[in-house]
């Protein structure tokens, strides 16, 4: 029988009610570590440029105040790094996935099961040394709709992997 | 009828040797633009008659080359369906073969560009799902021939392939009848109610991509000497002057700007006509390049109306679709304009039943202001920046214009923001200065919710929500955190409860 019941809104599940799980602590190291490839790299240009290329006439000042800002540059993406990293949690209810993420712009997206098109697993010559994965999921919606949840120990973004595929094929 | 043989491979018609000549020329054409205008141009400042008969020869040359090539790649263009299957032989040094099963078959568009129109052919490509861009095109075959083709690749209801059921469903997709058809009046009366402004930017965009192509070539003539005289028409003169000046300015650019839509919309939407079938719609339109184009009702993802104060008070409207798993760019082709409010809503209703009944406007928080003013506030910044650096300061006088624009721009938009959500649809209402926006979607088509928010909207207890459908993403733009957090429980409820599929 064909029922359409008014619903109670309150009586909704509520995302905000479950609770998110951060992912590996290993994943810091990879983000700090990308990071100061970043600022090291800059900084090796920026030297090599007035060594070689830049005359005389630059002035000292200048340089000084390039490689000072660039250095507070650093240590505020560093601070970054660690608030992005608290900000980087995902969750499982019975029908859906959530993963949120973003200091400045949080976001938190939920694809339903019911909508994920695959499950594909990635992994980063960094994330390999450290045991880690980064699980996409592919949804057929624009750009922006698709998850990567990345710094998931391996064997977790398999093990999740496999939950998702087994949901997929149930329901086809 | 004498339906054409499809179970062998089969070249397009002989006349698609030209087609194919046209379309390889004006391939490359268009790549060598810059190079063929700046050679010619150094050609003809010291040109002599031996020259010029080396020249002669030398395009000759590449002609015949253009043309052999095309030869070949006719003669090497054979498609045919055998078992449920297209079948598409193409290449000539490197041959490729594209089979596609008759059920991956998405959608067939009709086409016709001039060339093929003078010389009465039509362009047939096939979409399937899964593809983001179209890769098959047979590009000249004579109408009839495409027409019972393009019904034998959608007819893919009926895989038994069983003689009788098919030749049922040929029987039924005939059966179209005139939807709507666009009158030459409604026509003109859209053309001249667009969106000047943007056609002005696009015209712009448009002039600066050609200037920057064409920078060596032009060599002598500079954008710098004509702004130099600019200024110094203005330092001269006296203020009166210098606003007649500036209002000439504009006027003309106006008036470029209103041909330019004028003559775009006629072309593009011209005998604009829509038919129904048993599968959805068809649109068929366009002078120059005419297109037919067919709407798939379980495929629709987002449907927009939209309407500016013009042609509101002219009573137009105009349908924007988005449909799942289309070619971007035959998706801007899914329009129909010169509808009347009734045609409009009964078009809407087709789709999506009583969905006009259940709106109920939700504002989005004043906050909304707040952003539209700091949107606006960037471009007069920049406006005045630029004036900065001008050794005139008259030029301060266009913030009176800007001032005006902007209260009325964050006004405006504030006043035509609404959202509404049912049982089934959900509702978005957008728009600016001139342009009205309603988006409109079917819940269980959404593919994933985003809460949204940044550390200054926490501090308020402000977000937004994004949607995501299959083709495009709605946005309901800064409304309370709570309500926010409810509309993404309600919207995951709704699909995760009645699963139904979204295509």
């Amino acid at each position: 029988m064909f029922t359409n019941n008014q619903i109670a809104l309150e009586n909704l599940p509520r995302i905000e009610n479950l609770e998110l799980l951060g992912i590996a602590s290993k994943y810091k190291t990879i983000l700090v570590v990308n990071r100061i490839v970043g600022f090291v790299g800059f900084l090796i240009i920026f030297l090599i440029l007035d060594t070689f290329v830049v005359d005389e006439s630059f002035p000292v000042t200048v340089f000084w105040t390039i490689t000072v800002a660039w250095c507070l540059v650093f240590v505020l993406s560093l601070v970054f790094a660690d608030l992005s990293f608290k900000s980087r949690q995902y969750g499982l209810r019975d029908k859906d996935i959530t993963y949120s993420k973003g200091v400045l712009v949080h976001s938190v997206t939920t694809l339903p099961f019911n909508r994920i098109q695959h499950v594909e697993i990635s992994r980063t010559f960094l994330a390999r040394k450290f045991g880690l994965a980064t699980l996409h999921l592919y949804s057929a919606g624009q750009n922006g709709s698709d998850l990567s949840i990345k710094g998931l120990p391996f064997e977790v973004a398999q093990s999740l992997k496999t939950f998702l595929t087994n949901k997929l094929n149930e329901q086809s | 009828m004498s339906s054409p043989n499809f179970s062998i491979p089969t070249r397009q018609s002989a006349k698609g040797i030209i087609v194919l000549f046209g379309f390889q020329l004006y391939k490359l054409v268009k790549q060598q633009m810059a190079i063929i205008f700046v050679s010619l141009y150094l050609f003809i400042r010291k040109a002599d008659s031996e020259k010029i008969v080396w020249l002669g020869l030398g395009l000759l040359l590449l002609l015949l080359l253009v043309l052999i090539i095309s030869i070949l790649k006719y003669r090497n263009f054979k498609f045919h369906i055998i078992n449920d299957y297209f079948v598409l032989q193409q290449g000539v040094l490197k041959k490729e073969e594209t089979a596609i099963s008759k059920s991956k078959i998405q959608n067939v568009y009709i086409k016709q560009n001039l060339l093929q129109q003078i010389i009465d052919v039509v362009s047939l490509s096939v979409e399937s799902a899964g593809d983001k861009k179209t890769e098959i095109e047979i590009k000249a075959l004579d109408k009839p021939t495409a027409q019972a083709l393009k019904t034998l690749l959608i007819s893919n209801n009926t895989q038994e392939s069983n003689n009788k059921e098919s030749q049922e469903t040929l029987e039924v997709l005939r059966e179209d009848k005139t939807f709507y058809q666009v009158s030459m009046k409604r026509l003109f009366l859209e053309g001249i109610s667009e969106n000047h402004l943007k056609s002005l930017v696009f015209i712009f965009a448009f002039f600066f991509g050609l200037y920057g192509n064409f920078k060596d070539a032009l060599g002598d003539v500079k954008l710098a000497d004509l702004e130099a005289s600019y200024f110094q028409y203005s330092e001269k003169s006296q203020m009166m002057q210098f606003v007649i000046f500036n209002f000439a300015i504009i006027t003309v650019l106006l008036l470029v700007a209103f041909a330019f839509s004028l003559v775009k919309t006629v072309l593009i939407n011209f005998d604009l006509k829509v038919t129904e079938n048993n599968k959805g719609l068809e649109i068929s339109k366009g002078l120059l390049n005419k297109v037919s184009l067919g709407l798939v009702t379980s495929r629709i993802q987002t449907i927009t109306l939209s309407t500016n104060r013009f042609k509101k008070a002219l009573g137009l409207y105009q349908m924007f679709f988005t449909q799942a798993m289309v070619d971007a760019k035959q998706l801007k082709n899914f329009s129909i304009i010169g509808l009347s409010k009734s045609e409009s809503k009964n078009l809407i209703e087709k789709f999506y039943a009583n969905i006009l009944e259940g709106i109920t406007k939700h504002k989005p928080e004043v906050y909304f202001k707040r952003i539209k003013a700091l949107q606006v506030l960037v471009l007069i910044m920049g406006v005045n920046g630029l004036i900065v650096f001008n050794s005139s300061y008259l030029y301060f006088l266009w913030n009176i214009p800007l001032i005006v624009f902007a209260v009325l721009v964050v006004r405006q938009s504030y006043k035509k923001a609404y959202y509404s959500i049912d049982e089934n649809y959900i509702v978005i209402g957008s728009g600016g200065l001139i342009e009205v926006n309603t988006d409109m979607a079917e819940l269980h088509k959404l593919q994933g919710v985003q809460f949204k928010q940044n550390i200054f909207q926490k501090y308020r207890g402000i977000a937004s929500v994004k949607i995501y459908t299959a083709s495009k993403a709605l946005t309901i733009p800064f409304i309370k955190e709570n309500d926010a957090k409810t509309i993404v429980d309600f919207l995951l409820f709704k699909v995760e409860s009645e699963d139904r599929h979204w295509m």
